[in-house]
């Protein structure tokens, strides 16, 4: 393991906001309130991060579990070999989905987590944004008998077309999705005993936007030389209290607090690290187990994941300005958000050359990094294609780097690192390497 | 004035070491065995007595392989793709795609006519593309490692060794062994398996005539051959077995254009790592500093 050290800028005492601390307490608050939730008879749904009507589960008072926020936290807190290890025991092939395993042994460890007790379930919503997400609902069904919804929502259905806001497709497929809305809010009330609210969904959705308001700011910010916060280890904290938080008053303001720190942070001329050198963008998902590791080997280099595409993949669907809510219709505009949502979500493979060539030119990116994941092909499989047409069509550098989302076993450090080192070089030898602060950026 | 480019590979440590001239004045070849520090030590020491050069001659020493970090004395590191890149453009200046067969990896690299990495691939982690594959099958068939490319070359009929890991290829070596294939089939089928990866490799960065072989390889007429019939062309090899030490040539030439910018400047060559403390990762600005301190600015 490198000793070396990064140079970070020291925080400057005007700003009392430190948003890792910030955001690990309300992490830590959240598995605090979900240990006492079942003692507390509170209504608890398990969720997952993509397609997951978390408006509608608030409006009923659901205390939200996260299974692959769980699962990740076990690997950032180096726990998760222990619990895949056991769910292999158990039976389950090297090659399922980890956060599954992770999770698997959590319920064979009778839901000791790292972070807390973890409540058992009264309801899982699941969606067809992972064809994982269905199986995984099924063992809760089967082993902890928690009743499952899954919701249908509509993907690709041929080459080179995508859903456009307001189209015909895009009505039809909101109607498709609010249908199942409606199903979903009568076993919501079956199980909470509670009418549904629909003013209580709208006030929802109104602090939905406001956080879409500041994420979308926060993430325009990094356009900025240098970059403001790392988009690979900041910018995780930022989205889990995206998810977590989705539709809270502590989730707002947050999000408030953290882009005014930022806006401070650019206004001084702040960066990550002391020099950057080089512009990153992240594609694909982390490896939450190695991460700061993997972090630290770039920014040896002076480089700086100044954007990654899990911030938007990840984010719940809280990423465009085109995904906000209209409160006064809440039902419907939920339904045609998530809709969209998962419409981008599930064909992202199909266009992300698209996107990753306008995210490029947008925090004027000099490389970009993949990162395979060993036991998740899904989100995987598409990289080598848009990895050529980056390379070849667009002639930016890039770097593919395997390992998964949270076994430690498929970390190798010295392999990872001469990758890493052999991509700086190659990214000198171009012309790269001068400190950034004079580079012109476009902002937001 | 002498300068040393030492390779610390996971199989073989290789050292040279050159004069202000950039001639190769000595080289020297060792296993690299499991205490890296010692490995770095030997290989240096050999070197200098191969070359009749005294320690205290040697004005700069540049590392690189995957032991590089642990060379302590040592002034500087490079990865091996970049120190490969720079020897193939000194050595064959017309060199486009460069492929390296390692004992536990290999590379493809596209070259610029400046020696400059325009893009690498590295195998994935699986052995059954790396010299330690073909050691394997070697060793299964009472072979050693020198043996092989001639034995091999005595095949008549190549058998296929489909499996795409190491392991399992044992496998599949046992059963042609059962079925009473001659151990000279399977080995030149084990080969010819090993170069259809390796030519593979060389596909993705983008296949571009001027190919070199760098590498153990180089010292086998069979694996080269197995090259070459899947490539179908010609690889440019370094003479009087330099192939294995390309990696340690190319540290060592950057070695040397950084002692001469520095003796040009009238600047004092810095302290070894040793000297500094550590034996790990290099500064930003250390490495930019060999590169010839050229910080651009865009």
């Amino acid at each position: 393991m490198s000793t070396a050290t990064v140079q970070h800028p020291a925080p400057t005492e005007t700003d009392d906001f430190d948003p890792r601390a910030e955001g690990q307490r309300l992490i830590k608050d959240w598995y605090a309130q979900l240990e006492t939730a079942n003692a507390r008879n509170a209504a608890v749904a398990n969720v997952f991060v993509m397609g997951n009507a978390v408006e509608i589960l608030r409006a009923f008072d659901f205390e939200l579990v996260f299974p692959e926020i769980n699962s990740l936290q076990t690997g950032v807190r180096k726990a998760s070999e222990e619990y895949i290890r056991l769910s292999e025991d158990y039976g389950m092939s090297p090659d399922v989905c980890s956060y599954v395993k992770a999770d698997v042994g959590l319920i064979l460890k009778e839901n000791e987590h790292p972070a807390g007790r973890i409540p058992k379930a009264s309801l899982a919503v699941a969606s067809n944004m992972c064809g994982t997400f269905i199986k995984w609902a099924e063992i809760w069904e089967r082993w902890l008998k928690t009743p499952t919804f899954v919701l249908d929502l509509p993907g690709q259905r041929a080459a080179g077309w995508q859903v456009r806001p307001g189209d015909a497709q895009h009505a039809a497929d909101a109607r498709w999705v609010e249908a199942q809305f409606q199903e979903l809010i009568v076993q919501c009330e079956r199980i909470t005993g509670k009418r549904f609210d629909m003013d209580k969904l709208a006030e929802v959705e109104a602090r939905v936007n406001k956080m879409v308001d500041h994420w979308n700011n926060v993430m325009a910010l990094n356009r900025q030389c240098p970059a403001p916060f790392n988009a690979m280890l900041d910018g995780l904290t930022y989205i889990g209290i995206m998810n977590v938080h989705r539709g809270t008053e502590e989730g707002v303001e947050f999000m408030r607090r953290l882009e005014e720190h930022l806006k401070a942070k650019v206004g001084r001329g702040e960066g990550r690290v002391a020099e950057e050198r080089f512009r990153l963008l992240f594609s694909g998902t982390p490896c939450y187990v190695s991460m700061r590791r993997l972090v630290e080997l770039f920014e040896t280099w002076g480089g700086v994941f100044a954007y990654s595409d899990y911030l938007t993949f990840a984010a719940g669907g809280m990423d465009a300005t085109d995904l906000r809510y209209d409160t006064s219709r809440p039902l419907e505009s939920l339904a045609e958000v998530t809709a969209l949502a998962a419409q981008r979500g599930l064909s992202n493979q199909f266009f992300a050359h698209e996107r990753l060539a306008q995210q490029i030119k947008d925090y004027a990116v000099d490389g970009v990094v993949f990162h395979g994941i060993k036991s998740c092909r899904f989100v995987s499989s598409g990289m080598a294609d848009t990895r050529e047409f980056i390379n070849k069509r667009l002639d930016v550098p890039t770097l593919y780097i395997e390992s998964d989302l949270i076994d430690p076993r498929y970390w190798s450090d010295a392999q990872i690192k001469n990758r890493v080192d052999a991509f700086f070089e190659a990214l000198h030898q171009r012309g790269g390497g001068a400190p950034l602060a004079r580079k012109t950026v476009a902002t937001a | 004035m002498y300068v040393a480019g030492i390779d610390i590979g996971s199989t073989y440590s290789k050292a040279i070491l050159i004069d202000g001239e950039r001639k190769v004045v000595g080289q020297a070849v060792r296993r690299t065995g499991f205490k890296l520090n010692q490995a770095s030590e030997g290989v240096f020491e050999e070197l200098l007595k191969n070359a009749g050069v005294a320690r205290e001659d040697v004005t700069y020493v540049a590392a690189t392989g995957y032991g590089r970090h642990t060379v302590a004395f040592r002034h500087t590191q490079v990865t091996e793709l970049t120190a490969h890149a720079h020897a193939a453009a000194h050595l064959f200046p017309d060199t486009r795609t460069l492929l390296d067969i390692g004992g536990q990896d290999i590379k493809a690299v596209r070259i610029d006519g400046d020696g400059r990495v325009r893009a690498f691939r590295l195998n994935d982690k699986c052995a059954a593309g790396t010299g330690a594959f073909l050691e394997k099958t070697a060793r299964y068939l009472g072979l050693t490692t020198a043996d092989i490319g001639p034995y091999a070359l005595r095949a008549t009929k190549p058998v296929e060794v489909s499996s795409v890991c190491a392991v399992f290829a044992e496998s599949e070596v046992i059963n042609h062994l059962a079925n009473g294939v001659p151990a000279e089939d399977i080995m030149m089928g084990a080969m010819v398996a090993l170069g259809g990866r390796a030519v593979q490799l060389m596909r993705r960065v983008g296949l571009e005539a001027g190919y070199m072989l760098t590498g153990g390889m180089t010292h086998n007429a069979a694996m080269i051959k197995a090259l070459e019939d899947n490539l179908k062309g010609k690889f440019n090899i370094a003479p009087n077995g330099l192939g294995q030490l390309n990696g340690a040539m190319g540290a060592a030439l950057l070695g040397l254009r950084r002692a001469e910018k520095l003796l040009a400047e009238g600047k004092p060559i810095p302290p070894t790592a040793a000297n500094l403390g550590t034996s790990d990762a290099p500064t930003r600005k250390r490495w930019s500093a060999m590169a010839g301190g050229c910080v651009k600015t865009r």
